[in-house]
């Protein structure tokens, strides 16, 4: 083996590069990564327009009170800071067609107030506070006091707020990268394994294993196989990565300071474990079978795994408690569940190193496994070859 | 000169190599014949390094193989196999870089071996899309197309065209005569008979026999003659002294065999003596009446049954003498 290391590693990059450029050239693949940028390009700009919309209010008052109430609502609104502009509609007609329309959010109609389908709280609370003061003048007059002076009274500023946490508004935004990266790294793991899966496959079942075993010792194969696909997964994450921030930060939905990147760099970090992890498991599975239709059956222990760690992600990660905590550390779970629980302030960096420490450990273990199960069951044709065959197979060789 | 040296290989309780030794000499075209179950594929497997022998050596030039030897070998396996999605030419240069070479010279032989199997269809085309034929020469391109010093290929000719044996063929007595070393199977013995510098006859995982045919017959084998005499009468050849008639051969024509030590020539005279000798042509047995004696020989009696196990001599190329075993007319 003293010349045998470059001869190895030579042979990987030849796998990993036509893994790679074979996948890449795919029109299969290029369709996925199309449709997925559209998809997060979407998921980024739809809410961005819609919360533009949202901000802003266009209310138009009818009745016998419909100049105080607008000029109350108006200054109400200046206290509250919320941006409300006041229109005009002739008739109850006009009114409900443009609520309709969405050219109006809200119209008081004589002492009520109608909406399309929803009351803004904002809004609501203007136009309450609008029709309580135009009412409570009006009595006031009724019994002969003068509402200028109690007005001028009860011209209260509302009290300012102080927000102890620096981060707060950005940590809705980073839950929902969380969430965002969860899924798209759910997703890339999961399309990115089944692509290791079913290339080795596509190997045994094709034949050309034995022809490449002639040449490429199996580890050779399944260290490229692995790193050449990944690559590309890896691209397109980063791909994925920056054409979503940088289209959110476009839309300013999200300000792009360190504390919005870290969540984005720990998934991609964590794809990276994860995908090794994932796709060492995949690939000694996969080489038990020698035809795709068996490929479902022997893998379908590992992608319950993985869809176990997304829920887990989703449902545990977000809100912490013990199994979340617990399973945090646990590869191949911690792969998912970091990004998600970082992002929501559930672990602190140090955590995320222990993980990823451990996950390391994991997969040293893991990679001689998988690729001990690899080199006994590649050659092996016909029927599904049992763990302990190949397992077997690999120590005599 | 590639050697393997008592390979034994069970898988579990089933013996499939037992000592199983064959030298192919540089140079020289090797046809491995044996009955389905023999273990030609697993010979050739263990040789590729594709399965591990359980006892055993494989040498090449004298020296144990190891991977960098066997990067410059090429191997068509029984099974075939390329990837069906992978476009031709991406697919032999792939091969090629991996048996070593760089990725120039790789385009380079890729391209030379499509043109030279004439290979129809573009190098940008899908193995898939391809026809049965067209994937063949593809698949033997990819065995080809490192420029291997030894060829090892399983059943090359089966499913092949006459177009195709004889483009096979071709392409390895091109490569024999460059000095490669080729070793195929092949159930076709008289295409084995015809192509090959020396043969193994493997049987139940051992080597009943290897060396040219010309050796498998062996030199104390008596000598068998089919002789054809018009106008003759029945039975002249009965009586000859040192010849023993074996029977009728076919219309007008005995074969006869000659005892150690009677002359062709004394047969030849006694013939025209006869009549008019209209055929004279040595009757060696073929290579499937060899194989077939040692496969009924193998159930009867094993150690009576087999026939001498003859071993080219060491410096000399066997098959010199490539036109032993035919027969050749004469007169009429």
């Amino acid at each position: 083996m003293s010349t045998g290391g470059s001869t190895f590693w030579s042979a990987v990059r030849l796998v990993a590069r036509r893994e790679f450029t074979e996948r890449i050239r795919d029109r299969g693949f290029q369709i996925s990564v199309g449709v997925m940028l559209v998809i997060l390009l979407a998921s980024v700009a739809i809410p961005a327009a819609l919360g533009g919309g949202s901000d802003k209010y266009d209310v138009a008052f009818l009745g016998p009170q419909q100049t105080q109430l607008a000029q109350t609502a108006e200054r109400q609104a200046a206290l509250l800071d919320v941006d409300v502009r006041v229109g005009t509609v002739a008739d109850r007609a006009a009114a409900e067609k443009a609520l309709a329309d969405g050219g109006l959010d809200a119209v008081v109609d004589n002492g009520r107030i109608l909406v399309d389908t929803k009351l803004s709280d904002p809004l609501a609370a203007v136009l309450q506070s609008a029709w309580a003061t135009v009412e409570r003048d009006l009595r006031l007059s009724a019994r002969g006091i003068d509402p200028g002076a109690v007005n001028e009274a009860s011209a209260i500023r509302p009290m300012p707020k102080t927000t102890l946490d620096p981060d707060a508004d950005q940590r809705d935004t980073r839950k929902g990268i969380a969430f965002v990266g969860t899924l798209v790294l759910y997703g890339m793991l999961m399309v990115f394994c089944m692509w290791v899966a079913s290339g080795v496959v596509e190997e045994k079942s094709s034949r050309i294993v034995e022809i490449l075993l002639a040449t490429v010792p199996a580890r050779a194969l399944l260290t490229g196989k692995v790193l050449g696909i990944g690559l590309l997964g890896l691209l397109q994450m980063l791909v994925t990565a920056v054409v979503g921030l940088a289209a959110a930060s476009a839309l300013g939905s999200v300000e792009l300071t360190g504390a919005m990147i870290y969540p984005v760099a720990l998934v991609l970090l964590w794809f990276v474990v994860g995908y090794a992890l994932y796709a060492c498991m995949f690939a000694a599975a996969a080489a038990r079978v020698s035809r795709q239709e068996d490929l479902q059956n022997v893998i379908t222990p590992m992608t319950s795994l993985l869809i176990g760690s997304f829920l887990a992600a989703v449902f545990l990660g977000q809100k912490g408690g013990t199994i979340a905590h617990v399973l945090a550390y646990v590869p191949p779970f911690s792969a998912m569940l970091q990004p998600a629980m970082t992002a929501a302030d559930e672990v602190s960096v140090v955590e995320n190193l222990v993980a990823f420490a451990l996950a390391l450990l994991a997969l040293v273990g893991l990679v001689r496994l998988a690729a001990r199960m690899y080199e006994g069951a590649v050659l092996r044709m016909g029927g599904k070859v049992g763990f302990k065959e190949a397992l077997g197979a690999a120590r005599k060789r | 000169m590639l050697e393997l040296a008592g390979l034994d290989k069970r898988f579990g309780a089933k013996v499939v190599l037992d000592n199983l030794s064959l030298t192919v000499q540089p140079g020289q075209m090797f046809g491995f014949v044996g009955t389905n179950g023999a273990g030609k594929t697993t010979t050739m497997r263990i040789a590729l390094g594709v399965l591990a022998a359980d006892r055993g050596e494989i040498r090449w030039r004298g020296a144990p193989v190891d991977r960098k030897v066997r990067r410059r070998w090429g191997y068509m396996p029984e099974e075939r196999g390329l990837y069906p999605k992978m476009r031709i030419r991406d697919q032999l240069v792939y091969l090629a870089e991996l048996h070593g070479m760089s990725r120039t010279e790789a385009q380079a032989s890729a391209a030379h071996w499509l043109t030279r199997l004439r290979v129809t269809g573009a190098p940008g085309d899908r193995l898939e899309t391809l026809s049965l034929g067209n994937q063949q020469r593809v698949q033997l391109a990819a065995a080809l197309v490192h420029e291997p010093e030894l060829l090892v290929l399983d059943e090359p000719f089966s499913g092949l065209d006459p177009v195709g044996v004889d483009v096979m063929a071709g392409v390895l007595r091109e490569r024999t005569a460059a000095g490669a070393s080729v070793v195929f199977s092949s159930h076709q013995l008289e295409l084995v008979e015809s192509l090959c510098d020396a043969v193994g006859i493997i049987n139940g995982g051992r080597m009943h026999a290897s060396g040219t045919v010309a050796e498998l017959r062996g030199d104390d084998r008596a000598v068998r003659y089919r002789v054809r005499v018009a106008g003759a009468p029945a039975g002249w050849a009965d009586a000859l002294p040192g010849v023993r008639v074996l029977g009728p051969a076919e219309e007008d024509a005995v074969l006869v065999e000659l005892l150690p030590g009677t002359s062709e020539q004394a047969l030849l005279d006694a013939g025209r003596a006869a009549g008019r000798v209209l055929a004279f042509a040595p009757a060696a047995p073929s290579l499937a009446e060899l194989f077939r004696e040692v496969v009924n020989g193998e159930g009867t009696d094993a150690e009576a049954g087999e026939p001498p196990v003859a071993k080219p001599r060491a410096g000399e190329p066997a098959g010199s003498d490539p036109a032993a075993g035919r027969e050749s007319e004469v007169g009429a």
